[in-house]
């Protein structure tokens, strides 16, 4: 649940890919107007279907974003323990002082992290000797604990990456993560090439560590079954905004946008005879979105507003949000 | 590396051979410190003696034993090629690396020099060396020279590869975690080329070496320093084919063929290494 001080605060955020070629510029809004609060000891989920802005909407607030994505808008502030780092506002030794130690980022395709021509030791010692200031034994001891912990053998720190599993490396990989104990997490996807059983068994290992830690974690991933299962709060992207947040168990029994109904109404339920419906149409191109909402093209609830006006984020009861005419007739303008 | 090493020894046979072959060459370039005549001394054992026992590989028409001759004339040669070898691969190594990490401006900048040194003509320019140098040329500063033109081939190379690699996620998240950009080439991205640069090194030397015997050969370089372009040289200004001292020529040019086939077959195998399809098989191990 969101506390007083939320861990992190994203306001307003604008990311866009700004590209100029032989005179041809382009810009891809993939991350337009997001809000969003992440508290203490939190799991938050971001949901969408693939190239809604998810991974450049974290890149962005892990401040790992090279050209040509550029932030215009918005600012991304962190509160570790009272003390804000407002992170396009930060010098970059302040940011290298929040990596690893206090933010730490799991990326997608994450047991690919590991330099596949060194041992495992050596990409902890690459990665994470810099962050801990102890002498090499000990955080040898550090290292070694830490895998006890996440119940992993420490002689995988003497393998190569290709003498381990998929699923040992996505373990290995969230292990280098934690190693720090960050108070913050960033999952990007890390469960999105394993199969069912490995995927538990990972989604459990990185609940224990983040209970374990009492760290918040953003998790993002398009799998709906796997934020039902982890997440304590969930936000919905579509085309680069947020249109919905608010506690899962909420949103799985009364989505509110419509674009939400369709994800959750598309999941397939025990005894359901019914073949499903699919919407109309694709997503929209993000280097041209639609006026308007960006939803209203596929909304079976679009109304002559939605065409011209972008529909506010509207706060209700219990701190849900959505972005929707047609779900808050009161914030038509 | 060692394992490595040790399997090719044990499964390659090119590698077995050109090992044995490249041995043999060191160990006869060794040779020299124990020589008994210094290399530049001449008409210090009777002139034109065929091959025997007393002067294995015969003596020349300056009366020099070609035996310890060749010994002092490959180690000058094999130096020369190393030489060459290990400045180019510092140039291509530091070029390739930067280029292909840092991209955009740097590496347009650094590729269209790489690209100069691509379409220039070696041996004129080699030759030219020469004719300004004249008497200041010493085989150190031919080695230079060659170094400064021998690495553009393998920078482009190795740019290709850390093009690559610069996008893996082990790059991502060294700069995630805040490693400098020194670190990331040297820790993360060397060990990725260090195969390739195995193996061009081999194919260096044998270019620098084959160059190095053609400039001596026509008396471009310094000839007062043995080496085997050198000492082909010398036999050529005694006639010494026409005067039928054919030892003097045939064993000098069997050496550096040794040495050749030697580097070539490490090439091979090394490359054979390289190949990801043949690596596959190796994983594991």
């Amino acid at each position: 649940m969101a506390t007083a001080a939320p861990v992190l605060a994203v306001s307003g955020l604008r990311a866009y890919y700004q590209t100029s070629s032989f005179g041809v510029e382009r810009e891809v809004r993939a991350v337009d107007d997001v809000s969003f609060e992440v508290g203490a000891n939190e799991i938050y989920g971001l949901a969408g279907e693939s190239s809604c802005g998810k991974t450049t909407l974290i890149k962005t607030i892990a401040a790992a974003i090279r050209p040509p994505l550029r932030v215009l808008a918005g600012s991304v502030v962190f509160n570790f323990g009272g003390k804000t780092v407002d992170v396009y506002d930060a010098d970059q030794a302040e940011i290298d002082g929040l990596r690893w130690r206090h933010l730490s980022y799991i990326m997608q395709g994450s047991m690919n992290v590991l330099n596949p021509v060194r041992r495992v030791r050596a990409s902890f010692v690459d990665f994470a000797f810099r962050h801990i200031d102890k002498p090499m034994p000990a955080f040898t001891d550090i290292v070694e604990t830490h895998l006890k912990r996440l119940h992993l053998d420490p002689g995988v720190l003497d393998a190569y990456p290709h003498q381990l599993s998929g699923g040992m490396r996505q373990r290995v990989a969230i292990a280098l993560a934690t190693v720090c104990r960050p108070e913050f997490i960033i999952a990007d996807e890390p469960t999105a090439a394993l199969d069912v059983i490995v995927q538990n068994g990972v989604l459990a290992m990185i609940r224990e560590v983040q209970r374990e830690i009492g760290s918040s974690l953003i998790f993002v991933t398009h799998d709906l079954a796997v934020h039902a299962n982890l997440c304590d709060r969930l936000g919905v992207m579509y085309a680069g905004r947020l249109v919905e947040e608010g506690r899962t168990a909420e949103i799985f029994s009364r989505p509110l946008h419509p674009y939400t109904v369709h994800l959750i109404g598309s999941l397939p339920r025990i005894g359901e005879v019914e073949p499903k419906k699919g919407l109309e149409g694709t997503p929209p191109s993000l280097a041209d979105p639609p006026p308007g909402c960006r939803f209203h093209p596929r909304c079976p609830l679009a109304m002559e507003v939605c065409r011209t006006h972008v529909p506010p984020m509207a706060t209700l009861e219990s701190g849900r949000r959505v972005a929707c005419f047609a779900a808050v007739p009161e914030s038509q303008p | 590396m060692a394992r490595v090493l040790f399997d090719l020894l044990r499964f390659n046979r090119e590698f077995t051979a050109g090992i044995i072959l490249l041995g043999f060459v060191v160990i006869f370039a060794g040779l020299s410190f124990v020589s008994p005549y210094p290399p530049n001394d001449s008409y210090v054992v009777p002139f034109d003696l065929p091959p025997s026992w007393t002067h294995l590989l015969g003596t020349t028409s300056r009366g020099q034993d070609l035996f310890w001759l060749l010994t002092f004339a490959i180690r000058n040669t094999l130096l020369f090629g190393l030489t060459v070898a290990v400045i180019s691969r510092i140039l291509s190594l530091t070029i390739g690396l930067i280029a292909g990490y840092a991209g955009g401006i740097v590496d347009r900048i650094l590729m269209s020099i790489n690209d100069t040194f691509i379409v220039l003509p070696l041996f004129p320019i080699l030759v030219l060396f020469y004719f300004v140098m004249r008497d200041s040329m010493s085989w150190v500063l031919l080695a230079l020279v060659m170094a400064c033109l021998g690495w553009a081939y393998d920078a482009r190379l190795i740019r290709s590869v850390s093009m690559s690699l610069r996008t893996r996620e082990f790059t991502e998240t060294s700069i995630f975690s805040g490693m400098p950009m020194r670190q990331i080439l040297v820790q993360e991205h060397l060990p990725f080329v260090m195969p390739i640069v195995f193996s061009t090194t081999m194919n260096n030397i044998n270019w620098s070496i084959g160059l190095e015997v053609t400039l001596s050969v026509l008396g471009f370089t310094d000839i007062n320093t043995p080496t085997v372009g050198v000492l082909i040289y010398w036999a050529n200004q005694h006639t010494a084919l026409v005067a039928g001292v054919w030892w003097w020529i045939f064993f000098p040019v069997a050496l550096v063929i040794i040495t050749f086939i030697g580097l070539f077959l490490l090439a091979v195998s090394m490359n054979e290494f390289i190949d990801p399809r043949s690596r596959l098989s190796r994983i594991g191990n």
